[in-house]
């Protein structure tokens, strides 16, 4: 059976959910990802495709061209600004958003970023437009931050997502996260999503949590991976039990097959 | 002789932080109670009919058409009012702003490219668009030397948005505050919420600020300290302290809405 639990987002809740996370350690094993990377290279496709929680939650329906605008800037700032507050606490997030924006400038200047880059991209922008980005990151490591610090368990700020290759399936899986709790031997992972959960909200985070464990050395899935909408106020996690990771894996499967049809629809 | 003071005699933020030491301990009961006077009421106007989609309440339901004349409901006066917001959020990050209207207008395309109102901007004949900015420059300067500078150890942010999905998804309230400041993981209330309008403070104004206020008890389950608003047509201020009986008020407002909107479907 698949869980999905749901509560309002309080720092009380946060922490319930994270103690109240299953205690025993669940992982994918070679055999697991063989039989994945099998169903995959059974959805044919002609190009190297990528599949995230939003394709799973959009059902593999095609969504506009990525653009980097405030928007999408916001989550790659925040979070490396909120990395160097929690490196160095008596950092304003302020500072450490313009200090973040700064280094990605410098990156560009010195020719170190590549075309389309969030870095290039900045460097494009007028003084006011970046001020505006600055703004929208400053918010995203705020919400972000008031979450962590009500926090009872250690925490980290992941420096990069989870980022799967499926073997000779010319697929790659990424999976956001925002927020790393550490228990024991396991861990929690915490992901911040703007404006409400949609009906597709479960199955995005199961998502999520497969691919950070196959993305795992060893394959351990994360105890609960929760998601966290303050802009609604409201928390939904999942179990990494096993149940949950073949949902999410079949989740993942259905939506290349969805994209693969949509693609050979705009052919015809 | 007309005599310009370097900073308004009014700061915002000063009033805003008020007494430190008088601040009220953080109210995490209430909005529960307030979450179920709003499902009981909503029970008691829609019954056990769904509507056909959600009814949507904003802060803008609020005002009540008719009985203000509110010049920031035209198309000039929703610009004004999205450029002066563009310039809060620049002044809410520490940027220096020497030319309002261009810089605001260059911040509002980087966040939105394609919109009916930006389009009505550019669509503008010289004359209307430098009575705009000049419109637009003294609000500006209005907002900038009343507020002040925001200090970065309040956790100033700004276009804070919120969604409370009620009566299973029937009825939505949306909102977006203008500038929120104070972080809810102290023991005391300390979350301030400003709204900021460019037209003067009327009755619909403090209807705004007590929705406001309600929303955000109810997206983050803690009352805030303290709600307010700052007109930058006149430069006054209307801030009041956040308790059980505005937000029972606006849960009332709230729900005169919501009825209103279910009599129009």
């Amino acid at each position: 059976m698949n869980t999905l639990l749901h509560r309002r987002h309080t720092a009380e809740h946060l922490n319930e959910l994270i103690e109240s996370a299953p205690q025993g350690l669940v992982a994918l094993n070679d055999d697991h990802r063989r039989s994945l990377s099998a169903r995959f290279r059974g959805v044919a496709s002609s190009e190297h495709r990528r599949v995230d929680a939003w394709s799973v939650e959009r059902a593999g329906q095609p969504s506009t061209p990525f653009r980097w605008g405030p928007n999408t800037a916001r989550r790659t700032i925040g979070n490396a600004a909120l990395r160097r507050v929690a490196a160095k606490p008596e950092l304003l997030i302020s500072d450490a958003v313009r200090f973040e924006t700064d280094d990605l400038l410098l990156r560009a200047v010195s020719g170190s970023s590549r075309a389309g880059s969030l870095g290039y991209w900045l460097s494009c922008l007028s003084h006011p437009a970046l001020g505006l980005v600055s703004a929208e990151a400053m918010n995203w490591a705020t919400q972000l931050m008031e979450a962590a610090q009500g926090l009872i368990l250690p925490w980290l700020i992941p420096a990069s997502d989870a980022y799967y290759d499926v073997a000779t399936a010319r697929t790659t899986l990424r999976g956001r996260r925002d927020l790393i709790v550490e228990r024991d031997q396991s861990r929690i992972i915490i992901r911040l999503r703007a404006g409400a959960p949609g009906k597709s909200a479960g199955p995005g985070l199961r998502s999520d949590m497969t691919i950070d464990a196959l993305a795992h050395v060893d394959g351990i899935a994360p105890a609960r991976f929760i998601g966290l909408w303050p802009e609604a106020g409201v928390l939904l996690s999942v179990d990494g039990t096993m149940s949950d990771l073949r949902a999410g894996a079949r989740d993942l499967v259905r939506t290349a097959v969805v994209q693969r049809r949509t693609r050979l629809a705009i052919a015809a | 002789m007309t005599l310009l003071l370097p900073s308004s005699p009014l700061n915002v933020v000063d009033a805003l932080r008020g007494d430190r030491a008088a601040r009220p301990a953080a109210d995490v009961t209430s909005a529960s109670g307030l979450r179920a006077q709003l499902e009981d009421g909503i029970y008691e106007i829609l019954g056990k009919s769904n509507p056909a989609s959600p009814l949507i309440v904003r802060a803008s339901s609020l005002r009540q058409p008719g009985t203000t004349s509110d010049p920031s409901f035209s198309a000039i006066g929703r610009i004004r009012g999205v450029l002066i917001n563009q310039l809060l959020r620049l002044h809410c990050v520490g940027e220096r702003v020497d030319h309002a209207f261009e810089e605001a207008v260059d911040a509002w395309r980087v966040e939105d490219d394609v919109n009916d109102l930006l389009k009505r901007l550019e669509q503008m004949d010289d004359d209307e668009r430098a009575r705009l900015a000049t419109d637009v420059t003294a609000h500006s300067v209005t907002l900038l030397r009343s507020l002040g500078p925001l200090p970065s150890q309040w956790m100033p942010r700004s276009t804070v948005r919120a969604t409370q999905r009620l009566a299973a998804g029937n009825v939505v309230l949306r909102d977006v505050i203008d500038l929120m400041m104070g972080m809810n993981n102290a023991h005391s209330a300390c979350v301030v919420l400003l709204d900021v309008t460019t037209s003067p403070l009327d009755e619909a104004a403090e209807r705004t600020m007590r929705y406001h206020a309600l929303v955000e008890t109810l997206r983050t389950s803690i009352v805030p300290l303290r709600t307010s608003a700052f007109s930058t047509a006149t430069g006054d201020l209307w801030s009041t302290a956040v308790d059980h009986e505005l937000l029972t008020r606006s849960c009332d407002e709230v729900l005169e809405v919501i009825d209103q909107l279910w009599k129009r479907q």
